[in-house]
């Protein structure tokens, strides 16, 4: 058995940063990944970081546009922190060697991004995730982290006697061997589940493995049926085209050649809240102004040169997997699943009130500092952020209340490698193939749980997750190998999915107001007598569901914060 | 040692690649969509953009990507495991439709989810940013997400380096690294290296806090690497010196030279002057042609001897070398190559005495006493350096960022 003080699984941005936080503060620290750090999905971010570095900038005007943006729902004492923090953090990374684009006088540049009011995105080119991930990485390497490196999560062990999470337990890649860490404290930071829509901008490891095991150890999931589609995914792939562009000028446009934001946020326009920009997008595609599905991103009039400068990898991408030129052509875009604002609930420091010794930060947490929509360029600062208080949060635990090693038990791990035995015994007679469950979940919840919701579509949902369930009883695999077994992993990670498509969906069904990426046709407002509330997702072993309560939003009597009419 | 094997192809799928399927949106056009934050459609549009409208456009790269997907292609897939320390190989084909969009990856997917799931191979991101599917493609190293079956297919392609065969795609895994299984290769050794090259930013007498727009010029042009192990895998170096660190550490090493914070400069062009550092490039170009991100591996390593040099790192067999063939064209017009090897090598040319026997046998070592001829235009050679004396070229030159795929 691996034996560390800290346990951190998912080596993106924040976990790298809890990393940082473990093992300059002389704990043993444990990091746990299924793909190479360097392959996490925070390389993928292009277009910034949010923090109030500039002089006439300040980080209560950030903050107030995170509330608004979150439509509200957003915890305000974690929004509070994040955006407090948010300049330091920031520093961390250039004094780490980031290297941030910069302004003539040296000062890191900043451009605009959707749904702020002042242009606070810090940005490294458009590869600012990968520079960053870099730069935690080199750290890592400084530091002397110890990586797991191609390791997948299997499960969260419970320490049943003192009620804390003792650790985890996870597969070497490599060999197929299973193993068992026990930790004084763990962390998830395995991202977000956007892989559970068939289009989508992300990774295809974005399967949400650490929420869903999180759930199934007793730490519940927050605001799972929040989940933003990007208004600019490549039309026939999904791949992103960062907001970053439209934060350089880029206008979208219909079939019409027309611009057609100012129907919608006539002040902002393009710039506007990215669930606001998603939906009037789907009105322009069903009000005929689209081609093929999908609108278009313009930014010939910006100039070849500056695109060449400031936007050479979204030229590149859009031309290798869209086959168009932006100097030469508009891109055709459509809202793309891109982000999940739900995840394992946590205090305002990443712990979870539920599972004492299991923390959250990153896209896996619900801090939550999104609420029902996140601005862009305030996930790599949630990343860095609560990588950095999470992490620091962490290490006061183990040296306060947490300070006693929680038990570990070898029978999991028993359980654990019967459970895969079996599922690998499986027949292929009378099974089901994990490739076709999992095309036609993704296909109806691209259908049925969309931009646009509403019950009768939702039930479609429900069926569908239910076919999904049972069908993943009768799932085989054609590997039967242990080493490097993706066929298997996949199948798990499926199964992750499975129980977070029921999670979005259940909540989406019994959401009845329209807030945020969440919208309800048939309750189209508001409604923050009834609904100012997180939806709490909880496993329920015996039922083999979901089960569904509350909890108010966590708010801070700041009078700027009271719920107001949303407009760009 | 291999074993190759041979399997008959597998059942064709009949199903289209996920990149052409229907749009989601479609059924929902028939609604009436009935929400309160979406203004009312009729208002003026205004600012429409200058120029034509992009319908024509769009509508020809539509017309392009809709292309019949009856089309099929054959992946003949080198695969095999580990066996008792060994790789046992066999050759598998595979058969799949496509159409113009679809990439290598998306036809590996397809046979691992309707025919095969036991093919095994990495990928992440399929946005050539996380460089997890390298592989090596029609005999070079290429990322599966950015490599569109059409373009390895029926024949020459421009740009594309080698001709396809017919209507067969060859993949395997990358090369100079261990296969683990099928197309994953062990990248243990890849990421040491450049674990070895001390990969971070450090403190020192070096260091320059004052940064401006321009500092980052010489870093940001090695930025854009994703450690995919292309240039790894089809360097030619590596195959003589299998500890060579290799193109990618050393453009990472380089992205550290240029940072104006990093305080070990001169330390570090040191170390990389060493045995298996810089001066084991042979300059083949195999990295730049690779590289899926045009970070142009090659070119860093250059400019990181010339800085070497420059910064007075001259005591070691690379830059002897360097040194000697400039000063035997300078004065004589001519290389001297037994002298050239003598001051490269200094005592250790004895260790080559094997080799020189065997060349003089062959009549291949010229005499290195007398030169026996005078080189013709010698004066002109030597202007040529008096002229490169005065105005230098700027071997920082490319320095800016080119963006991916410009390799």
């Amino acid at each position: 058995m691996h034996k560390h003080d800290m346990l951190i699984v998912g080596a993106g941005l924040a976990g790298l940063r809890a990393a940082f936080e473990g093992i300059t503060a002389g704990l043993s620290v444990a990091v746990i990944t299924k793909v190479h750090p360097l392959r996490s999905h925070s390389c993928a971010a292009q277009g910034g970081v949010n923090a109030a570095i500039n002089k006439q900038d300040n980080w209560e005007d950030h903050a107030y546009d995170t509330v608004k943006g979150s439509d509200y729902l957003g915890d305000q004492d974690s929004i509070d922190i994040m955006c407090k923090e948010a300049p330091q953090a920031v520093l961390d990374l250039d004094d780490m060697g980031c290297p941030f684009s910069r302004e003539d006088d040296g000062s890191i540049a900043q451009r605009a991004f959707g749904g702020a009011s002042f242009p606070r995105t810090a940005y490294a080119a458009d590869r600012t995730g990968h520079a960053m991930l870099h730069t935690l990485w080199e750290q890592s390497i400084k530091n002397g982290v110890q990586v797991f490196d191609e390791y997948h999560l299997l499960e969260i062990t419970v320490d049943k006697k003192s009620g804390r999470a003792s650790g985890a337990i996870a597969v070497n890649i490599a060999t197929g061997k299973i193993e068992q860490f026990a930790s004084k404290s763990i962390l998830i930071a395995t991202g977000g589940y956007g892989r559970l829509f068939h289009s989508n901008t992300n990774a295809m490891i974005n399967t949400g493995d650490g929420i869903a095991l999180a759930m199934k150890a007793g730490a519940p999931a927050a605001d799972l049926e929040f989940v933003q589609f990007h208004p600019t995914g490549l039309k026939s792939s999904g791949i992103l085209i960062s907001e970053g562009v439209r934060g350089e000028g880029a206008y979208l446009i219909g079939k019409d050649g027309k611009r057609f934001m100012q129907k919608y946020a006539p002040n902002k326009l393009e710039l506007a809240s990215r669930d606001v920009v998603s939906r009037s997008e789907m009105m322009e595609i069903m009000n005929g102004n689209g081609e093929d599905g999908a609108i278009f991103l313009d930014v010939r009039h910006l100039g070849k040169e500056l695109i060449l400068e400031r936007l050479p990898q979204i030229r590149q991408l859009s031309i290798d997997f869209e086959g168009v030129d932006p100097i030469d052509a508009p891109i055709p875009v459509k809202p793309t699943c891109h982000y999940t604002m739900g995840g394992i609930r946590t205090d305002k420091l990443g712990m979870s009130n539920y599972l004492p010794g299991l923390f959250a930060a990153g896209e896996a947490a619900c801090v939550s500092v999104h609420g029902s929509n996140r601005l862009g360029a305030n996930s790599l600062l949630e990343g860095i952020v609560f990588g950095k208080i999470t992490g620091k949060e962490m290490v006061r635990y183990m040296t306060e209340e947490g300070k006693a090693q929680p038990a570990t038990d070898t029978s999991d791990l028993a359980n654990v490698q019967r459970d895969v035995a079996n599922l690998k015994a499986r027949k292929k007679e009378g099974g089901v193939r994990a490739h076709d469950i999992r095309e036609k979940l993704t296909k109806d919840l691209d259908m049925y749980c969309n931009v646009f919701r509403e019950e009768k579509t939702l039930l479609k949902a429900r069926k569908s997750v239910e076919k999904a369930k049972s069908d993943f009883e009768k799932v085989y695999v054609d590997d039967k190998a242990d080493e490097f077994n993706t066929d298997l992993l996949t199948t798990i990670e499926l199964g992750n999915l499975i129980i977070l498509a029921e999670g979005t969906v259940e909540s989406a069904i019994a959401r009845k107001e329209s807030r945020g990426a969440h919208t309800r046709e048939e309750y189209p407002d508001r409604d923050d007598e009834n609904w100012m509330k997180h939806s709490i997702a909880s496993w329920n072993h015996n039922k083999n569901g979901i089960e569904l309560d509350y909890e108010e939003v966590r708010t801070t009597g700041n009078p700027k914060y009271a719920p107001a009419v949303r407009s760009y | 040692m291999a074993t190759e094997t041979k399997k008959t192809a597998t059942k064709a799928t009949t199903k289209k690649p996920a990149a052409v399927k229907k749009a989601p949106a479609k059924k929902a056009a028939a609604k009436k969509p009935a929400v309160k934050k979406v203004a009312p459609k009729k208002v003026a549009a205004k600012a429409a953009p200058k120029k034509a409208s992009p319908v024509k456009k769009a509508a020809v790269k539509k017309a392009a990507a809709k292309a019949p997907s009856s089309k099929t292609v054959t992946f003949r897939i080198k695969r095999g495991e580990q066996v008792d320390g060994a790789f046992e190989a066999r050759h598998e084909d595979f058969k799949i439709k496509y159409d113009d969009s679809t990439t290598v990856l998306q036809g590996l997917e397809m046979i691992k989810g309707e025919q095969d799931g036991s093919l095994t191979f990495r990928r992440s991101c399929r946005a050539s940013i996380c460089g997890s599917c390298g592989m090596f493609i029609n005999n070079r190293s290429r990322l599966a997400c950015k490599t569109k079956i059409k373009d390895m297919v029926g024949g020459v392609k421009e740009n594309m380096n080698v001709p396809a065969s017919g209507n067969i795609i060859e993949i395997e895994a990358q090369k100079n690294q261990p296969v683990l299984k099928d197309l994953v290769v062990d990248i243990q050794p890849f990421y040491k290296k450049v674990e070895n090259i001390t990969p971070f930013v450090q403190e020192g007498a070096e260091t320059n806090a004052d940064v401006d727009k321009t500092s980052f010029e010489q870093v940001n042009m090695v930025s854009n690497c994703i450690m995919c192990g292309a240039c790894y895998s089809d360097c030619t170096a590596m195959v003589e010196n299998p500890d060579f660190l290799g193109p990618a550490a050393l453009a990472k090493a380089f992205r550290f030279v240029s940072d104006p914070r990093e305080g070990q400069k001169t330390d570090r062009l040191k170390e990389l002057s060493e045995k298996n550092g810089v001066w084991d490039c042979t300059r083949c170009g195999m990295c730049v042609d690779a590289c899926p991100k045009g970070v142009a591996p090659m070119e860093a390593i250059i400019k990181l001897r010339t800085r070497s040099m420059n910064s007075g790192v001259t005591n070691n067999p690379g830059a002897r070398h360097a040194m000697s063939f400039k000063k035997d064209i300078a004065t004589w017009g001519v290389l001297n190559e037994p002298v050239m090897l003598l001051k490269t090598l200094r005592h250790n040319v004895i260790k080559q005495a094997g080799n020189a026997l065997n060349l003089v046998r062959k009549g291949k070592i010229p005499n290195p006493l007398p030169f026996d001829h005078k080189v013709e235009g010698l004066n002109e050679v030597r202007d040529i350096f008096k002229e490169l004396e005065k105005n230098p070229i700027d071997v920082e030159t490319r320095a800016e960022d080119t963006g991916p795929g410009a390799g």
